[in-house]
């Protein structure tokens, strides 16, 4: 059976604070990648967190295949959608196998015995996203891109249809953050869905199906394939900086990279002194 | 550390318990002849006319119960209050209930002196009433300053009940000031704690108020995996986090209320017991959890041992805890890696 998350015009506010949206309407579904960008503090974690059923949305209504997601028991839920947040923040030790098998919760028994099968699932994880070397190490020894690989496999191994992963590459190496989309793009060809968090818009440009992008000052996003949203002038407005979009001389996708701030140090392509003083 | 490692680990924490506890059942102001207690078993005898069977059966059991259930249940809330507050520093005591406690009884000592307390409250001694009554409301107090719409705070948990303790901890110094000399002897021996309990009465009340939350916390187990690896994390996996929080924070809360009641604040045990077992079997709460709770009653089996031979006389058994347990804990910390605690 193929999955669906959608949000149908949600929006959200913190207490007492204005909302971070409204109106966001997107679909992940099983097969494609949904791409989420745009600016620091724009929503993109806010989002990801209503979409996964840990906050409530203030209006609009999130559901998976058609259910609202407030009708699902919470483990229900979570073995259909699963949910990797931007950063944890471990109280005990625990080594990367057992950080790795915690995915395996909603398919636990009561008392949270490891069956064989969930140990061949764990291990299977830990060889898609490179870590078996890693396995009897102490989870808060690794780096930072180390930890998100094993965070990977442990969202992986909740076996979920729909993953929603908030920046997944932000600590990986040119090599890791390749692999890592590689390795969604096949999953998504075996019928997972995702809805990925990322700064790196020239990934989301290759890999992605769709995207959203979330801006400091409209309350709707953008949203459209990665040729539609990608302009150099959306992205300019969005990111409040000149951002030019050519096309890759190679594969052809979108080229993004920004300009350097007027007076602010080397112009583009220039060689000029590092930057130094220019600011107030 | 391997499974088989594991293992031996928790069979050498079960047979030491059970010999602690055979030893607590042989150890007293007097020896016991196992013998002489078994003959008169057989004999039939009247209790009253069987001095070594009634030792044994009066005195040496109720106690030894009481040790094993004092100290299971406080190595078990202290696993479990530091999975919830995500902070290996937690204890049962963290959050004021032994102070509260202790204010209450002393409260209920002065009533009695000079306010005309009855000794008793529906067959329960009144210090006893005081004590648990006094760690309730600590609790209230402390979990309403914490709780704000729909969420609870785990440092506010923290810090409100620091405070609340030290509140409790400046009444007990009001009430000593109160006192008279001669019941400030006896107070005191009831804040250093002890297991030397009459009858099955007290033991009966630890039973009804120990177990069943006992139960309640072991069944969390896999979810406080989850909590303690990342709150959001946990959420995304299906977990009501505010719900375990808060069960948590009342079942073990009621559960260090009624041990504090009837063994009084016995130190150290919730923080040693656990830190010790998490050295060697990491932090899954499924191996932890059980294995803290057999190792606390015999920790603290042991622990009344020493208590009754140390000196002659009695040694109030939260001396022996901290003399044993505080030497033994900065030994942990100066062997094993700063990782191993989380950061
Ligand atoms: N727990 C919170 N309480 C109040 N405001 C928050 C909270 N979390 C995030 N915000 C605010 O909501 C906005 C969106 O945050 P977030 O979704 O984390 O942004 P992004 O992930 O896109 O960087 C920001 O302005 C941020 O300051
Ligand atoms: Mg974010």
């Amino acid at each position: 059976m193929t999955h669906t998350l959608t949000a149908e015009s949600v929006a959200y506010a913190y207490e007492s604070a204005s909302p971070v949206f409204s109106q966001v309407d997107a679909a992940v579904r099983a097969g494609e990648i949904l791409g989420i960008v745009g600016p620091n503090g724009s929503g993109k974690s806010t989002l990801l967190r209503v979409m996964s059923g840990l906050l409530r949305p203030g209006s609009g209504r999130v559901t998976l295949d058609g259910r609202p997601l407030s009708a699902f028991s919470n483990v229900d839920r979570a073995r259909t959608l699963a949910f990797l947040p931007q950063a944890v923040n471990p109280a005990f030790a625990l080594s990367v196998f057992e950080v790795v098998c915690l995915g395996r919760y909603p398919h636990m028994g009561a008392f949270g015995a490891l069956s064989a099968h969930d140990r061949e699932v764990a291990e299977r994880c830990m060889r898609h996203t490179e870590i078996e070397a890693l396995e009897t190490r102490d989870f808060l020894t690794l780096s930072g891109g180390e930890r998100q690989r094993v965070l990977l496999a442990s969202i992986l191994a909740q076996e979920p249809d729909i993953l929603l992963l908030d920046e997944p590459t932000a600590a990986l190496d040119i090599h890791h953050q390749i692999e890592l989309f590689a390795l969604l793009a096949r999953l998504a060809e075996d019928g997972y869905g995702f809805a990925v968090v990322t700064h790196d818009l020239n990934l989301a440009a290759r890999f992605c199906d769709r995207l959203l992008l979330l801006t400091n000052w409209r309350e709707t996003p953008i949203s459209g394939t990665p040729a539609e949203v990608l302009t150099g002038p959306r992205l300019s407005e969005a990111y409040a900086a000149a951002i030019r979009v050519d096309r890759h001389p190679v594969t052809d996708a979108p080229l993004i990279w920004a300009e350097t701030p007027a007076g602010n140090g080397p112009s583009a392509g220039g060689d000029g002194p590092p930057l130094e003083g220019g600011r107030s | 550390m391997t499974r088989r490692g594991r293992r031996f680990f928790v069979a050498l924490v079960v047979a030491g318990s059970i010999a602690m506890v055979l030893l607590s059942l042989l150890t007293g102001a007097e020896p016991l002849s196992v013998a002489r207690a078994w003959r008169e078993w057989r004999s039939g005898i009247p209790m009253t006319e069987a001095p070594t069977l009634s030792i044994l059966v009066q005195q040496r059991m109720p106690r030894t119960l009481a040790a094993l259930l004092v100290g299971s249940g406080l190595a078990l809330v202290g696993c479990a209050f530091q999975a919830m507050l995500r902070n290996p520093l937690a204890t049962p005591y963290t959050l004021g209930v032994a102070s509260a406690g202790a204010f209450g009884a002393w409260t209920a000592t002065v009533l009695m002196a000079g306010y005309g307390l009855t000794r008793s409250i529906l067959g329960v001694s009144s210090v006893q009433v005081f004590a648990f009554v006094f760690a309730e409301a600590d609790v209230l107090i402390v979990y309403f300053l914490a709780a704000r719409k729909g969420k609870v705070s785990p440092t506010v948990l923290l810090l409100g009940g620091v405070t609340m303790g030290m509140l409790s901890n400046s009444g007990i110094l009001l009430m000593r000031y109160l006192s008279d000399p001669e019941r400030l002897k006896m107070m005191d021996h009831w804040l250093m704690g002890g297991v030397d309990v009459l009858g099955y009465g007290p033991v009966l009340t630890l039973l009804i108020g120990v177990a069943p939350c006992m139960a309640i916390l072991l069944a969390q187990m896999a979810k406080f995996d989850q909590l303690g690896f990342g709150v959001e994390i946990a959420a995304g996996r299906g977990i009501n986090v505010r719900l375990l929080q808060t069960s948590t924070f009342f079942v073990g809360s009621l559960m260090t209320a009624v041990i504090v009641s009837v063994a009084g604040p016995i130190g150290f045990v919730g923080l040693i017991v656990p830190h010790a077992v998490r050295s060697v079997t990491g932090s899954r709460h499924r191996i932890l959890m059980p294995v803290s709770v057999i190792a606390g009653g015999g920790f603290l089996c042991f622990c009344d041992i020493v208590a009754r031979k140390l000196l002659p006389g009695e040694t109030p058994i939260g001396i022996v805890t901290t003399l044993l347990g505080g030497p033994f804990f900065l030994y942990l910390l100066l062997r094993r890696r700063f990782t191993d605690w989380g950061a």
